[in-house]
């Protein structure tokens, strides 16, 4: 435990400019809302959205670069230390999910600022909804696999950069990614609503209303009466995913070479 | 033996680092590890730290492979290898923090006779924070401490205090094994000397029948490299 909370220190010191950059971020999106604040729920969704694309993407680049510290021989001292694998990915994998909750969080505190600028009633349990279990449901579905699989191909990549051939993992992964990708979202489409979905966001009609327009049967499902459910599959597969990928990229840490 | 290679060859990806090598290292030298650049120096330290997998052949630390001894041994990288916003006490919380074998008040003491200033890595010159590594280093209670290039780019002072440091650091039962250009200064240190050429080994010698023979480590050098 001593190890995961030096480690832990560590990747706070090294990665904390990005994690305050990311979070500082949020004052730009906040402003777009402000901006936008009459135009119509879709464009508000549209800027809520990229900013959680962009957030997950710099997250992503932030525990994964590799090319300095392999150079510096950084990632030498870490390889050296007596820790196990697991012990480093999981501290770079923590620090990353707890930015990401405290981004995706304040990002759903934004959700639910816009609606109440934009004149809709939030009741308190659909406002805790928004601000904290859909955010936690959206790191848990999308941006925790994203982070173990960048952390599975920058261990990947490092295993095979000294004998010249770090390209020959990266180029597979990055490229056997959108086919693997397209077979897990066809697979969790067939599965989906296989258990009863979770209604959340009771009493938001604007946002039932959007997502019942927009609803293409995967993800999130509206109905009439403006209730929003998600499907609980695609969480559990998805937090199995990560938890096999985060094992794979442990145990891959013994065998890079610096 | 506390380290050992076995016919070992490193072979990268355009180049041979190491060419069927077979050496022991007991316990209780302090081995210099000389060559030209190129001659395989680093690639056989990086072996026995484990950071490095032979090609063929077989390599031992510490009773094991190295691979599972990585934390147990000592490696010192040519590389600065420290985060810039390190301080000698962030160093000191990241050592104390992954390594039970670190001694806080030996650190401190290193920190005070190798003249590390107080300050972050990024405001240090290349020879403190060569200092500041090798304090990190040596306050560890190590059985087999592999030190690369721990002279290279720092000034005559600096290398002085570094040497000074190995030689009271040193106990009979630890190997050292340190690879180094500055060959004539750090020749006192020396119970025995490697030559590598091109990934092989050109002798094997131990530094008092060299001096018995009439002849310094630079002389032996100079045969036999040059």
């Amino acid at each position: 435990m001593k190890g995961f909370r030096t480690l832990f220190w560590l990747e706070a010191r090294r990665s904390g400019a990005w994690a305050l950059a990311l979070i500082g971020s949020l004052a730009f999106w906040a402003w777009g809302l402000y901006q936008a604040y009459d135009t119509t729920v879709g464009i508000r969704a549209i800027l809520l959205t990229m900013a959680a694309v962009i957030g997950a993407i710099v997250l992503a680049l932030m525990i994964g670069r590799l090319r300095g510290e392999t150079r510096g021989g950084q990632f030498q001292v870490l390889l050296l230390t007596p820790q196990r694998g697991l012990t480093h990915i999981a501290s770079r994998f923590a620090f990353a999910l707890a930015t990401a909750s405290l981004y995706y969080i304040v990002l759903g505190g934004l959700a639910w600022w816009a609606l109440a600028m934009a004149g809709g009633s939030v009741p308190a349990s659909s406002a805790a909804q928004l601000v904290l279990a859909l955010p936690l449901y959206g790191i848990a579905t999308l941006v925790a696999p994203l982070l173990a699989w960048t952390l599975l191909l920058m261990v990947f990549i490092a295993a095979y950069r000294v004998s010249g051939t770090g390209w020959i993992p990266g180029t597979v992964m990055i490229l056997g990614t959108p086919l693997a990708l397209r077979w897990l979202i066809s697979w969790i489409d067939r599965v989906c609503y296989s258990l009863p979905g979770w209604p959340i966001l009771g009493g938001l009609q604007q946002v039932g209303a959007f997502v019942t327009g927009t609803s293409d049967g995967v993800g999130l499902r509206g109905t009439a009466d403006g209730v929003v459910y998600v499907p609980q599959e695609p969480l559990w597969i998805m937090l199995a995913l990560t938890v096999v990928l985060l094992i794979v990229a442990s145990r891959m840490w013994r065998e890079v070479e610096a | 033996m506390l380290a050992s290679l076995e016919r070992v060859s490193k072979r990268y990806a355009r180049t041979d680092g190491l060419r069927d090598l077979t050496i022991g290292f007991p316990a209780g030298e302090v081995v210099g590890v000389l060559g030209l650049n190129g001659s395989g120096k680093s690639t056989l330290l990086k072996l026995l730290a484990g950071l490095l997998s032979p090609t063929s052949g077989a390599v031992s630390a510490l009773g094991d492979l190295p691979r599972r001894n990585r934390g147990k041994l000592v490696y010192l990288g040519e590389n600065d290898s420290l985060w810039s916003w390190m301080r000698p006490s962030d160093a000191e919380t990241f050592m104390k923090g992954l390594y039970g074998d670190f001694d806080v008040v030996r650190y401190r003491s290193l920190l005070d006779s190798l003249a590390v200033p107080r300050r972050s890595t990024k405001a240090m010159s290349k020879g403190e924070r060569g200092r500041l590594r090798l304090a990190m280093a040596l306050a560890r209670d190590a059985k087999l401490y592999l030190l690369d290039e721990p002279l290279a780019g720092i000034d005559l002072l600096s290398r002085e205090r570094v040497l000074q440091s190995i030689v009271r650091e040193w106990h009979t039962d630890e190997t050292i094994l340190l690879s180094t250009h500055e060959v004539a200064e750090a020749e006192g240190l020396f119970d025995r000397v490697l030559y590598l050429r091109e990934g092989r080994l050109a002798l094997d010698a131990r530094a008092e029948d060299l001096r018995s023979q009439g002849r310094s480590v630079v002389q032996a050098f100079r045969e036999v490299l040059g």
